[in-house]
């Protein structure tokens, strides 16, 4: 398996969801420069484990590790500055803030004007649809707009790691081409993914390497192209043996 | 007088009393914008801001009206050292008394609140005696129309009605400054809409809050003073009903939004100097109750409310 | 009623003979004490007047001092000599004049009550607090009314309530007999009647059907709602009981002070009472007494003996700061101060349940037990009879759906949540609902039980429409539903869990609550076996006195469904009922909800994201997507269906397998 040395690495975790108990002994590892992509279908401990790496909720059990740091025990406005940005499930952007003040909160964390000026630009290149509506109101956007503002936003605190909670969800067909495209695009340019999905195919043919959760277990991981050619992980999904 | 002169005279009785309506209102509305709480004891952090700034004056042994340089530099000296007493005063109530039950059950912390609201009434009782203290007549107080203009005119209009509006507006367009432009007044603005992704941002969650706590604490501390120099009056027991009134505005103008809050002192404003004009000073609490009542069933967002207040 | 809230016999004999002797002795050691006493009862019984709306209910009155205004200002105005005024000149009896009072209190209660209705927590608060304010405002006021419509006066100086003066003298009640003109033990049992009545009262109602509704309210008022616990009707009858009582203490506060003024009963009023059932323990009898019996010592002889004792302190040590001090003028600090501490370290208060936080390492617990003591699988011959009675004959001719969705359609602002959903459950049918996230099940869920209202669209059980019915109407109609998250009513029992299932099956009445007749004792009694019988079945027998919260994981969804099935319905609704299970109790789970179908006849909907589960159980799948019915079949069927597939796993999947 591919990787190198692991840039975000979760052992073992047990984790709450409410009073359900989401996540029983979730292991996991995503490697520098990687895309990992975590799928399966709903209720099965996704969303959790993403607020894991966030601190969001704290884990029973086992550790989350980020580049070579104990981070399930450190408060999530920390945990942000140490360079893992989130695009959140349902993207959460701040709808009565303008785009370019939603751009601006995404560097909150960072004090170098110039860069952030850079990094301004180059969001807006990679989103042009942005720059028109720069001093529009968030919650006036389309959907797909709005997605882009939450990849948008995280991005500009320049982060070594990138956290994508189902950036598919409520998309038509095309604009998910479009935004997967753009997500192997930031790959290239050297941001670490992981990228949780639901729409299996999509998520596959951009990853390096795949994880497949169920019920809150790993049940299958493999090289992404392994498991979008084989028939195990429809199998998984709608529950045949 | 004439009906023009009546309108103009109600407008601005009604305007000085909105503009210290205004500033409490802020108070509450940005506190419960961040954390959803009612701060009860609000109103008295306000009586304490007329209390303190008298302290402060006497400290500086200014009893009689201020005139020229002293008042130019005691004056802005006062405002401060109150802003920053009754600041810290309404950080200090929540990082003893609301922090701990943040996640308690849901009313826990309006009981807290209703509690340090008795507490601080009770110990401005001991401090300053149980009747009104005379707030001596500190700003010169000049009849514009007949003083200066030498116009002869049923219209009042003082000098005293010019510092209401010449120390709210400016803080008014301060903090609107503060909350747009500059990079705290942002991470209040995003923790109030959503704390879980503001975290994510890398928002201090907590120091926003405290941030929230100092600058309605501020704001009303600055009221107080004002009310002081204005009515020349103070009583252990006026943060009732004033906070109750602003908490009025707040809900009347949009709980949550910092424009609702100013309209809605305002109205308030306007409404109770009408009401004890033309009803009876004594049933102008009944009316602003009422109003109270009728806002949070009908239309609990108010006029500019962007959060709808339901706390299940 | 359980151990704790029952007497043991002979504390009860000693405490009814200290109270009954109490004042003799006084009498007699000359101590004079019982005057006081009588004052500090009156507030006590407001106490626990509230407590029927604080405690009982969940909702916290700021404003309870208006209703104490009320029944006092009804008995003064209804038995004052005084002449002058179109409501004084009368002298009514005593005895007469108490219970209109409470009537008049209570009409004042549902008055108030009913704007809250709409409005919850702080808010809520605050609407009491401001009729709080507005009653002394309205009695000063209402003492010279003048209405002057340029010049013309209809009304002049008219004095309805006596204004800031108040009313005096109020009549005394006349018992031959008994001098209640200047003797004070009369008054003190006469409060000893009616505090001791009022309690019995009270006890009733707590435990009863309608004491049952107030807690599940306080507990989740939308899954009250959900569980058939009509929340208006109930909310407004705590508002009326408890004001009731404030009526009783009102009328005798009245009658044995003789004057009454506005100035009694303001804010600060409210707030003691309030202290004294936060301070007591929200809900309990014993712990509001106790509370109030500790805020009235306090307040009234604690406070002057500390002043007095540190006074003596200041002039044996010479410090005059402390030679003057009065401690009686800190009163309300310590209320507050009091208030702030419980709040922050014990917020049951003195007699409540203790809250337990969960156990960090509960789930190897629960891991180790489940292996070892799983559930028994459902079995047949437990299906309750009583159950199986009440479901539809199999052998009747059903032609009709038991559930019949057409054109379903909802959305929120810009969002079409759930478009032109059709759906069938055929009479013991099992369907499955499944989709990808955000696809609308659960609104759909939510628009069949009535929690929200469709924008267009039909929903017929057995042919009736349930639309723009109230969730608690459509389970009485026989629609059951459990949630995602566990909705149970935490701080209840196991067996009062079910119990308020079964609510809308029951008839007592509020009367039948307190008086309790045969009727009404043998329906408690077989609500009882019921409930018992179905905790049995689902597998969680004996543990009727257990709080929900306390129960494992597993226990809570079995529990969830029992208080569902205890509604008798026709229709049961699932959501997501295997989240969170191990493999057993999974197991469990689908062959109960095979054996309700087979034994009772029960049709079932399901949401479930698990489809190795919904596969199973279901007869047949629709599957949801961005709101609209994509596929509609058996589960063969939809296994192998291309839009589902694409639905979950993206378009193309299928191509891409292929071309790989």
């Amino acid at each position: 398996m591919s990787g190198g040395v692991g840039l975000l690495e979760l052992q073992d975790i047990h984790a709450y969801y409410g009073n359900i108990r989401a996540l029983k002994g979730v292991s996991l590892r995503v490697g520098r420069g990687e895309i990992v992509t975590l799928i399966g279908s709903n209720g099965a401990g996704k969303t959790t484990t993403l607020r894991t790496v966030l601190g969001t909720v704290r884990p029973l059990r086992g550790t989350v590790t980020f580049d070579g740091r104990r981070i399930d025990r450190v408060p999530t406005h920390r945990i942000a500055r140490l360079g893992i940005a989130q695009s959140p499930e349902g993207r959460r952007i701040f709808a009565p803030m303008t785009v370019l003040e939603n751009l601006e909160l995404g560097a909150f964390a960072r004090t170098d004007r110039e860069a952030i000026a850079r990094d301004l630009e180059h969001v807006l290149a990679l989103f042009p649809r942005l720059r028109d509506r720069l001093q529009q109101k968030g919650g006036t956007l389309s959907g797909g707009e709005q997605q882009m503002l939450a990849m948008g936003r995280a991005l500009m605190a320049h982060p070594d790691m990138l956290l994508l909670d189902e950036p598919s969800m409520g998309l038509s067909p095309i604009l998910v081409e479009t935004i997967f495209d753009i997500i192997q695009s930031i790959n290239r340019l050297g941001t670490t993914i992981l990228l949780v999905e639901q729409n299996a195919r999509m998520a596959l043919r951009v990853a390096h390497r795949g994880y497949v959760i169920q019920t809150g277990r790993i049940v299958l991981q493999d090289a992404a192209a392994a498991l979008l050619h084989s028939d195990v992980v429809r199998k998984a999904y709608l529950g045949e043996k | 007088m004439t009906w023009e002169e009546v309108l103009i005279q109600q407008t601005v009785n009604g305007l000085t009393r909105g503009a210290v309506f205004a500033l409490i209102a802020l108070g509450y509305t940005m506190v419960y914008g961040i954390i959803g709480l009612i701060n009860f004891a609000h109103g008295d952090v306000f009586m304490l801001g007329l209390f303190i700034s008298l302290a402060y004056f006497a400290l500086l042994g200014t009893t009689t009206t201020l005139q020229g340089w002293h008042l130019v530099t005691i004056l802005p000296m006062v405002f401060l050292a109150t802003m920053l007493t009754t600041g810290l005063l309404n950080v200090t109530i929540d990082r003893v008394a609301y922090r701990p039950l943040r996640h308690a059950f849901r009313l826990a912390p309006l009981i807290t609140a209703i509690g340090v609201s008795f507490m601080l009434e009770n110990l401005t009782l001991i401090w300053r005696g149980p009747a009104p203290i005379a707030y001596p007549d500190l700003f010169p107080s000049v009849d514009i129309l007949r003083d200066w203009l030498g116009m002869d005119s049923l219209l009042f209009i003082t000098t005293k009605d010019v510092l209401v509006l010449g120390t709210t507006v400016p803080l008014l367009i301060a903090l609107q400054y503060f909350v747009t432009r500059t990079r705290w007044g942002k991470a209040m603005r995003a923790t109030a809409q959503d704390k879980e992704t503001a975290l994510a941002l890398g928002i201090d969650v907590e120091k926003t809050i405290i941030l929230t706590f100092f600058i309605g604490g501020a704001l009303a501390g600055a009221a107080g003073l004002i009310q002081g120099l204005y009515y020349n009056i103070g009583m252990w027991w006026m943060g009732y009903q004033a906070g109750l009134r602003a908490f009025t505005a707040a809900v009347l103008g949009g709980i949550g939004s910092m424009p609702g809050a100013a309209l809605g002192g305002l109205l308030i404003g306007f409404l109770s100097a009408w009401s004890d004009q033309y009803i009876s000073a004594r049933w102008t609490n009944a009316l602003v109750f009422a109003i109270l009542i009728l806002v949070l069933v009908f239309r609990p967002q108010g006029l500019l409310g962007e959060r709808v207040p339901d706390k299940a | 009623m359980t151990d704790r809230d029952r007497l043991r016999p002979l504390p009860a004999a000693l405490l009814v003979t200290a109270l009954l002797a109490y004042p003799f002795v006084d009498r007699a050691l000359q101590a004079q004490t019982v005057h006081a006493v009588t004052d500090a009862m009156i507030y006590v019984l407001l106490a626990l007047g509230l407590n029927i709306v604080v405690g009982y209910a969940g909702l916290l009155d700021l404003g309870y001092a208006a209703f104490f205004a009320i029944g006092a200002y009804t008995m003064g105005l209804l038995n004052s000599p005084v002449l002058g005024s179109p409501l004084y000149g009368h002298a009514w009896s005593f005895w007469v004049v108490i219970w209109i009072s409470a009537l008049v209190s209570a009409g004042l209660g549902v008055v108030i009550g009913a704007p809250t209705l709409r409005v919850r927590g702080d808010y809520l608060a605050i609407i009491t607090l401001a009729f709080g304010e507005i009653i002394p405002v309205a009695i000063r006021n209402l003492g010279d009314i003048t209405i002057d419509i340029g010049g013309w006066q209809p009304v002049q100086r008219l004095n309805l309530t006596g204004g800031e003066n108040g009313v005096n003298p109020v009549g005394r009640p006349h018992l031959p007999g008994v001098n209640f003109d200047t003797d004070f033990i009369p008054w003190y049992f006469l409060i000893l009647v009616i505090g001791a009545a009022s309690l019995w009262a009270m006890s009733r109602m707590r435990h009863s059907r309608l004491g049952r509704a107030w807690m599940a309210i306080r507990e989740d008022e939308t899954a009250a709602d959900c569980t058939g616990v009509n929340p208006v009707k109930t909310k407004l009858l705590a508002f009326a009981l408890g004001a009731s009582f404030a009526g009783f203490a009102g009328s005798f506060y009245a009658a044995k002070l003789q004057a009454i003024t506005p100035g009694a009963f303001e804010f600060n009023v409210s707030i003691m009472l309030l202290c004294m059932v936060v301070l007591g323990g929200m809900g309990s009898l014993r712990g509001v007494i106790l509370g109030g019996m500790l805020i009235t010592l306090f307040d009234r002889i604690l406070l002057a003996q500390m002043t007095f004792l540190i006074r003596w302190i200041g002039r044996s040590l010479g410090i005059a700061a402390l030679a003057s001090v009065d401690l009686t003028l800190w009163r309300w600090f310590f209320f507050g101060l009091g208030l702030v501490v419980i709040m922050l370290i014990r917020p049951e208060g003195l007699a409540g349940r203790r809250v337990r936080p969960p156990a960090a390492d509960v789930d190897e617990r629960e891991e180790a037990l489940a292996l070892v003591t799983a559930p028994p699988p459902p079995r047949a011959d437990t299906v309750p009879a009583w159950l199986r009675q009440s479901a539809p004959s199999a052998a009747a001719p059903v032609t009709r759906p038991v559930l019949e969705v057409r054109g379903l359609t909802r959305r929120f602002g810009g969002l079409l949540a759930v478009s032109e959903a059709d759906l069938r459950i055929p009479p013991r049918g099992i369907v499955g609902l499944i989709g990808p996230n955000g696809a609308g099940k659960t609104t759909f869920f939510n628009l069949i039980t009535g929690l929200l209202r469709p924008d267009r669209g039909e929903i017929l059980l057995d042919g009736e429409s349930l639309i723009g019915l109230r969730p608690h109407a459509i389970v009485g109609r026989g629609v059951a539903r459990t949630f995602q998250s566990i909705r149970l009513f935490q701080n209840m029992t196991v067996l009062d869990n079910v119990l308020v299932g079964e609510h809308c099956r029951l008839l007592a009445s509020v009367a039948g609550a307190v008086l309790r007749p045969p009727a009404v004792v043998a329906e408690e009694a077989r609500a009882r076996d019921r409930a018992r019988d179905m905790l049995a079945f689902v597998g969680l027998p004996d543990r009727d006195e257990e709080l929900a919260k306390n129960l494992a994981y597993g226990d809570q969804r079995r529990l969830e469904i029992a208080r569902a099935l205890a509604s008798q319905p026709r229709l049961l609704l699932l959501d997501e009922p295997t989240a969170g299970m191990n493999p057993r109790e999974t197991d469990a789970l689908t062959e109960l909800i095979g054996l309700l179908r087979e034994e009772i006849g029960l049709a079932v909907l399901l949401i479930e994201h698990r489809m190795e589960v919904v596969m199973a159980i279901s007869d047949r799948i629709t599957v949801l997507d961005y709101g609209t019915r994509i596929a509609e079949g058996t589960p063969a069927e939809i296994r192998r269906d291309a839009k589902v597939i694409e639905a979950y796993l993206g378009k193309g999947y299928e191509a891409e397998l292929v071309s790989g």
